[in-house]
């Protein structure tokens, strides 16, 4: 076991095992994605953002950039990863202002819903790939 | 919704100092960030399902007050990382916590993502006054 903690010095620590229910993993999820996401989404911002620029992207720059299927599956990565990430922080957040148990539930479906439906709409978008307009 | 009113008051009046600060910040960023990335899944979805709509939807991010609001995009991006990593780091490894630490990492946080951020806002600014102003 990990050493006690510095504020707890001299008193007795009761340790209980965290449940591994849905909200452990989500909370271990939000930690593990956070620290993936911070390379996948700088770097995404840092090259689209920042060096490129909005004024030097059009369908032709998408186009070219997803000739590379590096690039397709790295932005699948960042939509799943990003989206699930944001969902399930949007979920945390509205949680501690929706108290009842009805409520919760009708909102975990909407949520739901959403994330699976604009998830499905991106990943079509990315492995569609542009067409012609 | 009457419950919403009294903690969004409670986040202002509860003096948690720097504890309270990241927490809202992290909050803040987040829910841009999100409502950003919803938007951005499905404009750029339109290079596939329509394709005219794409050139419309990058015509309203070139204008000014879209490019300001992109570049405090990258600040929410930059502060909602560090410090997500900041959370990260004393929740896997709880013994490294300590309220002295939590106070000092907050204000390093702060000070990193400024200094990330400031090149970052450097170069968009200048893209912005190049293309939507004619300067340079």
């Amino acid at each position: 076991m990990a050493a006690p903690f510095d504020y707890a010095q001299g008193a007795s620590v009761r340790r209980v095992p965290p449940p591994r229910n849905f909200e452990t993993t989500a909370w271990l999820f939000m930690r593990y994605s956070g620290i993936l996401l911070l390379p996948l989404v700088w770097i995404h911002v840092l090259i689209q953002d920042v060096l490129v620029g909005v004024h030097a992207i059009d369908l032709d720059y998408v186009a070219l950039r997803w000739a590379t299927l590096g690039w397709r599956v790295y932005d699948i990565a960042l939509l799943a990863f990003a989206f699930a990430h944001g969902m399930n922080g949007f979920r945390n957040v509205l949680n501690d202002y929706v108290r009842g148990p009805r409520a919760r539930r009708a909102l975990d479906w909407l949520l739901l819903l959403g994330w699976i439906v604009i998830s499905a709409i991106g990943a079509v978008g990315i492995v569609g790939g542009v067409r012609a307009p | 919704m009457t419950s919403l009113r009294v903690p969004l008051e409670g986040s202002l009046a509860y003096r948690g100092r720097e504890g309270q600060w990241a927490y809202l910040l992290h909050r803040l960023t987040g829910l841009g960030t999100l409502l950003f990335l919803t938007i951005h899944i499905l404009d750029t979805s339109t290079v596939y399902f329509a394709p005219d709509l794409y050139e419309h939807a990058i015509a309203i991010y070139r204008l000014t007050p879209f490019m300001l609001g992109e570049i405090a995009l990258v600040f929410a991006v930059i502060y909602h990382g560090v410090n997500g990593l900041r959370i990260a780091l004393f929740d896997l490894r709880p013994e490294l916590w300590r309220e002295d630490r939590q106070r000092v990492s907050f204000w390093w946080t702060i000070w990193l993502s400024v200094a990330l951020w400031l090149p970052a806002a450097y170069l968009m600014g200048r893209s912005l006054i190049v293309h939507n102003f004619g300067g340079g």
